[in-house]
């Protein structure tokens, strides 16, 4: 990576100016306290996951309104909160803590048997829930049996960047273990096929046992999936606010994680990036609970289909989309996307994941998804910085974590996601002025060019104008000569060249100068 | 809620003195929402929705009443939309009953002893079936669409089959069974009864009625990936017949079938060239006939797509389909067919130029596994024909 470029504009500080509306005293905010009023009683959603097709496919749910996002500060940045905390792309994080994630121990617990409290038998993904000797619950998940590694390596590779660019997830660990690792519970339930609840037996366990992969030595290799602190709510929407939810005032479709984790989602190849695949739980103490909202299940990841390998249309086509059904029937087959003829690799614990075909603005989910259709280019902007702040060594170190047996399997997934955030950054970076980095000291405002940074583009020839900014009219003037701002002023530089315009506001105090606003 | 928000944001300035933070402004956005909140709401699709999940009414609905689990379609061809029940009486051994809206029954007793390991088969099989609507043109390939007229037809079997797996892909074994036919007028008041239609020297066997021992070996080799909605592989299947007649003496013959099955896929397995070559051949002793109604048919939704259901038969049948397959969208694939087949005293009278031919197009409703509904329109000299069914073609 290029080393980075630092720009300097020098301006001369001139004449006052009155208090800012457009910026407020505590501007650029970046805690938004999401937790601050009490939640007392709250109501246990439930999502019936072909309604949520049909509403997505068929209507459109939510504000689309052409807005930016209601939830990014002045910076345009995303404040913490309840829904996502900075992480890797503010403040690094070393490769020691990226590929720890979100886990605070090191998985279930191998001193003693695990309890198997629960499971599901029906559907063509078997798993089970158990308790440990610690008393931690955990989800056991598998990989197709067609596909070793793919499923669970997935969920836990993709895990751990979720997690480092700032969303809340689960602990997912990767658990080795014999048939002797686990008993059931004299309690555990179960849903059989007929969809009656019995009692779970030593038998059910070894039929669902059946149907997973196991290791010539016997081993069973899973994601273990610590249950989250707090009481599970149900899935969140990408769309509206819950309406029993105090703390819930940013329009979901409007909040600039939910609608740059298109951008994201696109890199990871999330399809399954929809309601389903969330979870809010009610979490603090008694007079201080808020609602914290998780990503989860991310088997649908990489190359993973979680059941087989990903769908080739993955990531290219909408479940449904009467148009290309159309084209396809009137033109015999013969006309298709583009995705029909991508090559994938052979590779089982791979699945179906690439990186030359890929296109980062036409990637799609599975449906629609109201806060992506909502994205704007400061939104997508945004989250692709979030994938550019991963090095070429962070990415490989996290993907080791997949534990991948075959070395080859482990340099693709790494070489891929190199590869896709490139095309991430080149194209996002392209779309609106990528100065960025600034910094304010010595009467010099110094920013980074970050297309050019990472070698996508030529540096573009920046012309700045600074002007004093009334923040209360929303007016600006030019400085004049001599003028020097005083403390409770606000200045305005236009950066422009090629690309665009970038506007930076400045807030004067008796300490100096600093930046609290960014417009792009 | 979106009101709101634009409505903080336009507050017009204040006071520096009184002016709130922007976490103020946020704090008392929310201390607002929390004097109005409400229960979430669903609309009565979501409702039903999530009450036919929660509820495993599916789940319920295949695992039956009492014991009792539905059947839908599955009878014979041409009998027309059916519905039925079966019941598993205790471990291994089942009963269902089927009834389909033109009359036709069939009822039926399976035993599937479970002290076998996975590599051997065996089950025992009594059924009594009543088609009382059986449709005959008479016999040959060039029999007319006019001289339709029905018949009866009942039996009863008590049959066994015993095998082996060789292999993930490949079985092979031995069957052997009873079989009592009886022959009737057709129900049907829109046609005549074969035997209005139709003389002795046409319907072998007519007034007899043979009963017959069976038995015979079928060897198949499967690796389909799907067998529901195969996309690749292949299926090569062959098996032979002996029927003895135990009460004339007049009617025994062999039955020899051959099926041949290819997928190719290409383009993910979102386009398929789906291919089958199929026949059956029969040999009756020296003064011995195939009785009509146990001649190899031709024509109908799973064969010669442009004719009616059995609308030729001969002691001989051939005939190859071929399929383009292409998906439109996930659940459903459209096809474009072409069969060609023929029916023929002798086998060597089988010649490609001697062949019916029909062409059309299809759609097939579809999982990634089954074909859960498909419909094919043919056409043919005899015209266009659309056929209905809630399982693959090949």
């Amino acid at each position: 990576m290029k080393r980075a470029l630092n720009l300097v504009l020098v301006m001369t500080f001139l004449v006052p100016s009155t208090f800012a509306q457009k910026f407020r005293a505590d501007d650029p905010v970046w805690v938004d306290n999401d937790a601050a009023v009490d939640v007392k009683t709250i109501a246990k959603h439930k999502l019936n996951d072909h309604y949520d097709f049909l509403l997505h496919t068929f209507k459109k749910p939510g504000d689309r309104t052409l807005i930016p996002a209601m939830n990014a500060n002045t910076l345009g940045e995303v404040p913490d909160s309840s829904w996502f905390q900075n992480r890797h792309a503010r403040t690094r994080m070393t490769i020691e803590d990226l590929v720890r994630g979100p886990n605070t121990g090191a998985g279930p617990s191998m001193n003693d048997q695990w309890t198997v409290i629960a499971a599901k038998t029906e559907g063509i993904t078997p798993g089970f829930r158990i308790r440990d000797s610690r008393g931690h619950v955990y989800f056991i998940k598998f990989d197709p049996p067609q596909n070793p590694e793919m499923a669970t390596a997935a969920e836990v590779i993709s895990t751990k960047f979720f997690h480092a660019l700032g969303y809340n997830v689960p602990e997912n660990y990767l658990a080795f273990f014999t048939r002797g690792q686990l008993r059931v519970d004299g309690k555990a339930m179960m849903t059989d096929d007929t969809g009656r609840e019995r009692r779970l037996t030593e038998s059910d366990l070894d039929g669902i046992l059946k149907r997973v992969h196991r290791s010539d030595e016997g081993l069973y290799r899973a994601v273990a999936s610590k249950q989250v602190h707090g009481a599970p709510l149900g899935p969140f929407q990408y769309y509206g606010t819950r309406s029993d939810d105090p703390n819930d005032i940013f329009p979901h479709e409007h909040r600039r994680e939910l609608r740059g984790l298109r951008v994201i989602s696109s890199w990871l190849n999330h399809d399954d990036s929809r309601a389903i695949n969330t979870l809010d739980v009610l979490a603090g103490d008694p007079g201080r609970r808020f609602v914290r909202h998780y990503l989860i299940d991310f088997g649908s990841t990489l190359g993973s289909g979680s059941v087989s390998a990903q769908k080739p249309r993955a990531g290219w086509e909408y479940m449904w989309e009467p148009e290309t059904a159309l084209k396809r029937i009137a033109t015999l087959g013969l006309w298709d996307k583009k995705w029909i003829r991508v090559d994938y690799p052979n590779h089982s614990a791979v699945g179906r994941f690439e990186s030359q075909s890929f296109e980062p603005q036409n990637w799609k989910p599975e449906y629609p998804n109201p806060a992506f259709l909502n994205a704007t280019d400061e939104d997508s902007y945004w989250a692709a910085k979030m994938v550019m702040s991963f090095t070429n060594d962070e990415i490989r170190a996290i993907v080791k974590e997949g534990q991948y047996s075959d070395p080859q399997a482990e340099k693709y997934v790494a070489d891929t996601l190199i590869e896709r955030r490139d095309k991430i950054g080149r194209y996002w970076f392209d779309r609106t002025s990528s100065f960025d980095n600034f910094t304010f000291a010595d009467g010099e405002l110094r920013f980074d060019h970050l297309a050019s940074q990472f070698d996508f583009s030529r540096r573009p020839d920046p012309c700045g104008e600074w002007f004093i900014f009334d923040p209360v009219s929303g007016t600006r003037r030019p400085y004049a000569e001599e003028e020097i701002p005083a403390a409770g002023m606000f200045s305005q530089v236009d950066i422009t060249s090629a690309e665009g315009k970038v506007s930076v506001y400045l807030r004067h105090s008796d300490r100096g100068a600093a930046i609290v606003g960014i417009e792009r | 809620m979106l009101a709101l928000m634009f409505t903080m944001l336009l507050v017009p300035a204040q006071d520096p003195s009184v002016e709130i933070t922007r976490s103020e402004e946020l704090q008392a956005a929310r201390e607002d929402k929390a004097q109005h909140l409400q229960a979430p709401t669903r609309t009565s699709l979501e409702k039903a929705l999530v009450d036919f999940k929660e509820k495993r009414v599916m789940e319920r609905f295949q695992a039956g009443f009492l014991g009792f689990h539905p059947m839908v379609g599955g009878m014979k061809t041409g009998s027309g939309f059916a519905l039925g029940t079966s019941r598993e009486i205790t471990k291994g051994l089942s009963a269902s009953a089927q009834v389909s809206f033109k009359g036709y029954q069939k009822y039926e007793i399976v035993y599937k002893p479970g002290f076998l390991n996975d590599r051997f088969f065996a089950e025992v099989r009594s059924t009594y079936r009543n088609h009382p609507q059986e449709s005959f043109y008479g016999v040959g390939n060039n029999t007319q669409s006019e001289d339709l007229a029905s018949y009866r037809l009942e039996d009863q079997t008590v049959a066994g089959q015993f095998g082996v797996r060789l292999g993930k892909h490949t079985k092979v074994g031995t069957q052997a069974g009873w079989i009592k036919t009886r022959i009737g007028d057709g129900t049907s008041s829109r046609l005549p009864s074969v035997g209005e239609t139709f003389g002795p020297e046409t319907l072998t066997a007519i007034s007899d009625e043979p009963t017959y021992l069976r038995s015979g070996a079928f060897l198949d080799i499967d690796y389909r990936d799907e067998p529901g909605n195969p996309r690749e592989g292949g299926r090569y299947a062959a098996s032979w017949s002996t029927f003895k007649d135990r009460g004339f003496g007049r009617y025994d013959f062999n039955q020899y079938d051959v099926e041949v099955q290819q997928y190719i896929p290409f383009f993910h397995h979102r386009r398929v060239i789906a291919l089958r070559a199929k026949t059956t051949l029969t040999q009756a002793a020296d003064n011995h006939a195939v009785p009509f109604y146990m001649l190899p048919t031709l024509g109908g939704s799973e064969d010669l797509r442009g004719y009616a259901d059995f609308r030729f038969r001969d002691r001989n049948m051939v005939v190859f389909n071929a399929e383009y397959r292409w998906e439109a969208f996930s659940g459903l694939d459209v096809a474009l067919f072409a069969d060609a087949g023929q029916v023929a005293p002798r086998a060597q009278d089988l010649r490609v130029r001697d062949m019916k031919t029909s062409a059309g197009f299809g759609f097939r409703f579809n999982t990634a596994k089954n074909v859960i509904y498909r419909v094919d329109v043919g056409f043919s000299r005899d015209g266009a024909r659309v056929s209905m069914k809630f399982s693959h073609v090949f």
